[in-house]
């Protein structure tokens, strides 16, 4: 026996997976899909079919030590060889090697008459047999359908031939997608085999976005076998498809402990939250624009890497390299942090960004280096980008109950307040709705605000919140130095 | 010596719908161009490799090499018309005449 795949066992009598290695698609699946069986890939032109297929097979060969047969009568193999070779895979070194082998049905030179209805396409089945035992594959891909069917008028030895295909190929225990053509109206069942021959359906498909298309795909059928349901997003990047599935909500059932805290390693401020912030606590950092969030979500990440607790920084607010200058300014080498792997960070478009996406993107990044700190720098950007409350809402509520989960503490930037300072007797008028709204779901809010008082604009911090802590009510002065934010005394009118 | 026609057949296995194209095409080979022809019959089951070479989907198959332009043909083979039309060789059956 190969030690090599790790295929999931058979859950209550079901049957085994195997991953597909698409990155991402696997959590949908559950762990992949049902291991020698047939699955269709569906979707309209351009959805990303062909890629799927080429990935499935690629993957296959290179991370999970199965080869694999491409059965294609579309594009010919040169042209095939050619087109994934922009996402580095290199298909003439594998079939060198005997691990890919092509069934080329590609259109021939010439045409191809037919003189009568009596013939038959075991030459095809013969062929894909052949082509399996020559690289002992364990995965198969045809592409497409749809050409198949177009090349022969009589449909019936079409689907007798498909019969056949599938059932050899379960017979030798081969996993197999094939891909179907998908129209707008069309429901699945086109040649009326799809589904007998299919075990499972898998639909890619493309959805506008506001401002650009956003590529859909989402496990319509899977006999027998668990899988999370649901639309997911995916992106093709450039070394192939990224799934991002729903993160299904946790209880919050968290680890939290409070006799864990986090310090931002400012003296003053740390005991103003009574010790620091409980692990796996999700802290809000509210104030204007210039006010310090960003330099105070610094420091707590300083601070923890000097602990030994690796950290993840999101930037939506600034360009990465702006946030290491600024932080270099200040005397942190983000840039070397970064070089040993105790920094991540994750900078995205945030257009057409959707919670899965983004928190499939931190999830990533967080379990990549080990983190147990996280900035989010800003949610107010992700707000305005492009989610709605309602989106925000859910991604808070997904978010804090995996760190929970994890005993991952974080802290959020957010920005509000009025854009110059609070007159007399209104400090905490400032609160915008918005973050009185989210306050359920977050366990703390540190308050950072602006005081005009005479010629001067004075910079004040309250810890708003701080769930089973005794922290300070009272509103302090703090100054932003060389080095980071110092706290001084109490503010006073 | 070579012969003026080129034709290779390919079916699969020994099953009576190989027998009979076999049959048909000999037969229209036989009344059109005796003598003149060369007719190579080929098992995919035996040779995959060649079904494979010449990208062969169907059987029965006839690729008609010589003379040029190379045509194939799908089908039993049972009308003759069809089969020369198909591989392009009514023109040379006419010149015959």
């Amino acid at each position: 026996m190969k030690g090599k795949i790790k295929t999931s066992s058979a859950r209550k009598g079901g049957l085994g997976k195997i991953p597909t290695g698409i990155a991402g698609f696997d959590e949908v699946l559950d762990g992949g899909v049902p291991k020698g069986r047939f699955m269709l890939v569906t979707g309209t032109t351009g959805a990303g079919k062909t890629v799927f297929l080429n990935e499935f097979l690629y993957r296959g060969i290179t991370q999970l030590n199965e080869n694999g047969v491409y059965v294609t009568f579309e594009e010919n193999p040169k042209d095939i060889i050619s087109n994934v070779r922009s996402f580095g895979w290199k298909y003439l070194s594998l079939i060198k090697k005997k691990k890919l082998a092509f069934v080329d049905a590609a259109p021939a030179e010439e045409m191809v008459l037919e003189t009568g209805l009596q013939y038959d396409l075991s030459p095809l089945v013969k062929r894909i047999e052949y082509a399996i035992e020559r690289v002992n594959a364990k995965r198969v891909v045809v592409d497409s359908i749809d050409a198949l069917f177009s090349r022969f008028s009589n449909k019936d030895v079409v689907r007798a031939a498909l019969y056949q295909i599938s059932a050899k190929l379960k017979k030798s225990g081969v996993t197999a997608l094939i891909s179907a053509e998908k129209t707008e109206k069309e429901e699945l069942s086109r040649y009326g085999v799809e589904e007998f021959v299919a075990d499972g359906v898998i639909e890619l498909g493309l959805a506008k976005g506001q401002q650009q298309f956003i590529r859909r795909i989402f496990v319509k059928k899977l006999r027998g076998m668990g899988y999370r349901s649901g639309i997911m997003e995916f992106e093709i990047e450039e070394d192939g498809l990224k799934v991002f599935p729903k993160i299904p909500v946790q209880r919050l059932l968290a680890k939290t402990d409070f006799q864990i805290r986090k310090t931002f390693g400012i003296e003053k401020l740390d005991e103003l939250l009574d010790g620091g912030i409980p692990q796996g606590h999700v802290v809000m950092i509210s104030g204007n624009t210039g006010i310090g969030k960003t330099i105070l979500a610094m420091q707590f990440i300083i601070q923890g890497i000097k602990e030994g607790e690796n950290a993840v920084f999101m930037a939506f607010e600034e360009p990465i390299d702006q946030v290491k200058k600024t932080a270099l300014e200040h005397g942190w080498n983000f840039e070397q942090y970064e070089k040993q792997g105790k920094l991540a960070f994750i900078g995205t478009s945030l257009i057409d960004i959707s919670n899965d996406k983004l928190l499939y993107k931190i999830l990533t990044g967080v379990k990549r280096i080990g983190a147990k700190r996280v900035v989010i720098d800003s949610i107010s950007t992700l707000m305005s980008a492009t989610m709605n409350e309602e989106q925000t809402r859910q991604f808070l509520i997904q978010l804090c109950s995996i760190f929970k989960e994890q005993g991952i503490t974080c802290l959020m930037n957010y920005l509000c307040g009025p854009s110059f300072g609070a007159t007399r007797g209104q400090l905490l008028s400032n609160l915008a709705t918005n973050e009185i709204r989210l306050s359920s779901i977050i366990d703390g809010i540190i308050m950072l605000l602006y005081v005009e008082r005479g010629q001067s604009v004075k910079k004040m911090m309250n810890i708003l919140k701080l769930r089973g802590s005794a922290h300070s009510k009272e509103i302090y002065r703090y100054e932003i130095e060389k080095g980071g934010i110092k706290v001084g005394g109490k503010y006073e009118e | 010596m070579s012969k003026k026609y080129l034709l290779k057949l390919f079916v699969t296995g020994q099953t009576p719908r190989s027998t009979l194209a076999i049959e048909n095409l000999r037969r229209i080979c036989e009344e059109e161009f005796p003598n003149e022809y060369e007719l190579i019959v080929i098992d995919i089951l035996k040779r995959p490799q060649l079904a494979e070479d010449e990208k062969i989907l169907a059987t029965p198959t006839v690729i008609k090499e010589l003379p040029p332009p190379i045509r194939r043909i799908i089908g039993d083979l049972s009308d003759k018309e069809k089969v020369l039309l198909g591989l392009d060789l009514v023109g040379q059956e006419r010149r015959q005449k």
